[in-house]
């Protein structure tokens, strides 16, 4: 045993063991996530329960298995259950989808193992996703176009095509909304400012009332126009509807533009499961989120999460590049560079709920207040800049971020050797010159590894952002087609914040929790590609500069 | 006492005393220098002359590297390093406050111990100097580049690699690279600090052929720990100690016939 211990073999295990945990630790919560969030995309199949409950009431229900458990007989005895006959000491209990959320109430329930009296999983139940009240389950009977039933024999191939038709129209529509009357909009409210603008300087003559007036009525004639076609599409889409017979037995018209996609799931085959899977990720990562973010997709969230980091990137590195120069090449050494030093390892120390609310205070506050009064004092009272937005929020994580990069910074211009500045002024370089072209190329790996750090720390942070920009839904991306194209003022939507918003504040917990898992995992992928992607350029960068590796 | 090969040695002696200021390349004039508290050069005075090789010899410690650091000003890096006295380029003291720094390295070009190409091909190591002064003219800078490598006898290993990276070298290579980087901006005084302390055999006597090529255009200063090589590359040696200039005299005459006793001691390998 002596001698094992001297050997050194239980130090080996030791470290061994505590990387391993790590790894199974991280692994596992990766496949968890995963497992958890990519699962929600694939079909499930759909069954139609017969039920008898133990007033010996019957009914049927349609849906799909959300989620089972083993519940001790003796606790719902006690909780007033009483059975037939003796269930044995655990029970299932199954979570059932059943949708239909406006004609049932409750769109998930739980259902006993012994209240089911048979099960079944018929062919032509369909899954219909729906821009209103969730999902609807039933057996689509008949489409009624233009007012017309019509006679089919395949209602599900003539169904799919209607609902094409009618997406299709709607996807125009939305698109006529965003593009063209959105662009309206804002033509209309800078004429609004404008006019404003010359009120303030007075200087709002009559001539000026009048072309102002004059662009107005053109835009408004515009916007009547296009507003038509609007409507005119909006009704078209309008046009048919499907009857559905629901689980009650009853048959139920709606609106094809309420639907989105059917899924006849009991009869797709592995490859159509497979094809479903990928639309509906694919779906996820694009779309827009609907109803109060429970359904649709977080493509706003993913936009705003790397627009948001990139900004910050590229205030960060600027900053903490020449903050670490000027401390390691230039400040004298002493005791006052030594506390500038460690107060600014201290800073990565501060809770970032506080670099939040310091946020709030000097940049929204102050700072915007400030260019509000300057530069946008037609607008106000509402604030331009002076409210929280995708600026400010990427400032906060900036300075949230600084010491990062300066001291991995600091730490690459101290590994480079002296004989290589040395060769550098002694063939009559300056200070300066020797900076500029040896010392931080040669830093830039470690310049990059900054970078990478303040990537993965700035990217997975929520709480200060919810104080300086970050929104539940925002309307608009800050990136868009109208002049000057870069919205920086504007606020914005965030995956990590998403998730928080989705799993605790949702109007509907149980239909959210595969979305906190699947907006999770994207979260990670983001995160993960964004610094695969820097670290690819540091390895290039190393690559170039490895005379480090003397 | 070491055996040296009587017909190589140059039969022409200069007074080194008394130089003529046109044959004197420097002149460093009561020079002292402490780092700190602690003196590092005591008093040298000495005249560096014009296209030879002048050999600083002495143990370790003994202050030669911080008296070739001083001729192109290196020691300014230095924290707590006070320098007295002067050092004369072209009747110019180079410690002077109107002095350029950077221009006066243009005019004394340095190689060190350790090769230290920069991370960059064999092609812009050698143009970096000519680069910092402005110099982008495609032509202009391509002869350079072929005038320096084939002046630091390297053109013809690398001529077809210009553009690859110079750590691709090997140490010898590389040390000739940065031999052809410093006289690729022409400098008028070429100091060379243990330039092959760190080479094999076969690269240390490419070096030293070299050495002796240079002389007839550059003024070269040379440390050495090696006594050979003072004996075999140089036409003056300076042997210092403990911070102080002990003898200065041609080669051939501190080789054969010191002066002092400490000279004899040295160089017979009583100590050092």
């Amino acid at each position: 045993m002596g001698n094992w211990f001297k050997s050194g073999s239980p130090w080996i295990w030791m470290t061994g063991g505590a990387v391993s945990i790590s790894l199974i630790a991280v692994l596992g919560l990766l496949l968890l996530i995963a497992w958890r969030g990519l699962s929600y995309f694939w079909p499930a199949e759909i069954y139609q329960w017969e039920l008898v409950d133990q007033q010996g009431v019957s009914s049927t229900i349609i849906g799909e298995i959300y989620d089972r458990e083993e519940v001790p007989t003796e606790r719902l005895i006690s909780a007033g259950h009483k059975f037939k006959q003796d269930p044995g000491e655990m029970v299932t209990r199954y979570l059932i989808k059943t949708g239909n959320r406006e004609f049932v109430g409750l769109d998930f329930r739980w259902v006993l193992a012994t209240d089911i009296v048979s099960r079944s999983k018929p062919e032509d139940v369909a899954k219909m996703e729906r821009t209103k009240n969730g999902d609807f389950y039933g057996y689509p009977l008949a489409i009624i176009e233009d007012g017309k039933r019509l006679a089919l024999d395949d209602v599900e191939a003539s169904f799919e095509e209607h609902i094409e038709r009618a997406v299709e129209l709607n996807d125009r529509a939305v698109e006529l909304q965003k593009r063209e009357i959105g662009a309206i909009n804002y033509q209309l409210e800078n004429l609004r400012l404008k006019e404003r603008r010359y009120e303030l300087d007075n200087a709002l003559t009559d001539s000026r009332k009048l072309s102002l007036q004059a662009e107005r009525d053109k835009l408004q004639a515009d916007y009547q126009l296009l507003e038509d076609e609007f409507f005119a599409l909006r009704q078209e889409a309008a046009r048919d509807s499907v009857i559905i017979r629901d689980m009650r037995g009853e048959e139920v018209t709606l609106r094809l533009d309420s639907i989105l996609d059917v899924t006849y799931s009991n009869h797709l085959g592995i490859l159509g499961k497979v094809g479903h899977w990928f639309a509906g990720i694919g779906n996820f990562v694009s779309a827009d989120p609907r109803e109060a973010n429970t359904e649709g997709g977080v493509f706003p969230a993913i936009f705003g999460t790397v627009f948001m980091v990139m900004l910050m990137a590229v205030i960060v590195t600027p900053f903490g590049v020449i903050a670490a120069i000027y401390l390691h090449e230039y400040a004298k050494k002493g005791p006052i560079t030594k506390m500038i030093r460690i107060a600014v390892i201290n800073l990565a120390g501060v809770p970032s709920i506080v670099y939040g609310v310091f946020g709030l205070g000097f940049f929204v506050y102050m700072l915007g207040g400030s260019l509000d009064q300057l530069f946008y004092p037609e607008a106000l009272p509402t604030p331009t800049f002076g409210s929280p937005g995708v600026i400010w929020s990427a400032l906060t994580l900036a300075i949230l971020t600084l010491p990062v990069v300066i001291v991995s910074t600091e730490e690459g211009l101290s590994r480079i050797p002296s004989s290589v500045r040395q060769g550098s002024l002694a063939l009559g370089a300056t200070k300066a010159e020797t900076l500029w072209r040896i010392i931080l190329p040669m830093a830039s790996p470690a310049i990059m590894t900054g970078l990478i750090l303040a990537v993965a720390r700035a990217a997975g942070e929520v709480a200060p952002l919810m104080l300086v920009g970050v929104v539940k839904l925002a309307p608009t991306l800050p990136i868009d087609m109208n002049f000057p194209f870069v919205h920086l003022e504007r606020k914005f939507m965030h995956l990590g914040f998403h998730i928080y918003d989705v799993g605790f504040q949702s109007p509907n917990v149980e239909a959210a929790r595969p979305l906190v898992y699947a907006t999770s995992f994207l979260l990670v992928s983001v995160i993960v590609s964004l610094n695969l992607t820097a670290i690819a350029v540091r390895n290039h960068l190393r690559e170039k500069y490895r005379s480090l590796e003397h | 006492m070491i055996s040296i090969d009587k017909s190589v040695m140059k039969t022409e002696t200069l007074d080194l005393d008394n130089l003529s200021p046109e044959q004197t390349a420097l002149e460093i004039r009561n020079l002292d220098l402490k780092y700190g508290d602690k003196q590092a050069l005591f008093d040298v005075s000495m005249k560096i002359p014009q296209n030879k090789v002048t050999a600083f010899i002495g143990p370790s410690g003994c202050g030669k590297s911080t008296l070739l650091r001083c001729i192109n000003r290196m020691n300014d890096l230095v924290d707590n390093c006070n320098i007295g006295g002067e050092i004369l380029l072209h009747g110019q003291n180079i410690y002077d406050k109107k002095v350029d720094v950077a221009s006066l390295r243009r005019n004394v070009g340095m190689v060190f111990q350790r090769p230290n190409p920069f991370p960059k091909s064999i092609y812009e190591n050698v143009v970096y100097g000519l680069r910092l002064q402005g110099i982008n003219n495609r032509r202009e800078l391509d002869d350079a580049a072929e005038r320096s490598l084939r002046g630091a006898a390297i053109w013809d290993e690398v001529k077809d690699r210009l553009h690859d990276n110079a750590f691709g070298l090997s140490g010898g290579q590389q040390q000739r690279l940065v031999i052809a980087r410093a006289i690729a901006i022409e400098p008028e005084v070429l100091l060379l600090d243990e330039p092959t302390s760190a080479l094999d055999p076969i690269s240390t006597l490419t070096i030293e052929e070299l050495i002796t090529e240079l002389k007839s255009k550059y003024t070269v200063v040379i440390v050495t720990h090696n006594m050979q090589q003072a004996a075999r590359v140089s036409d003056q040696t300076a042997f210092m100690y403990m911070g102080e200039l002990v003898e200065y005299a041609d080669t051939n005459t501190i080789f054969t016939t010191p002066k002092k006793r400490k000279t004899e001691d040295y160089i017979t390998g009583r100590y050092g």
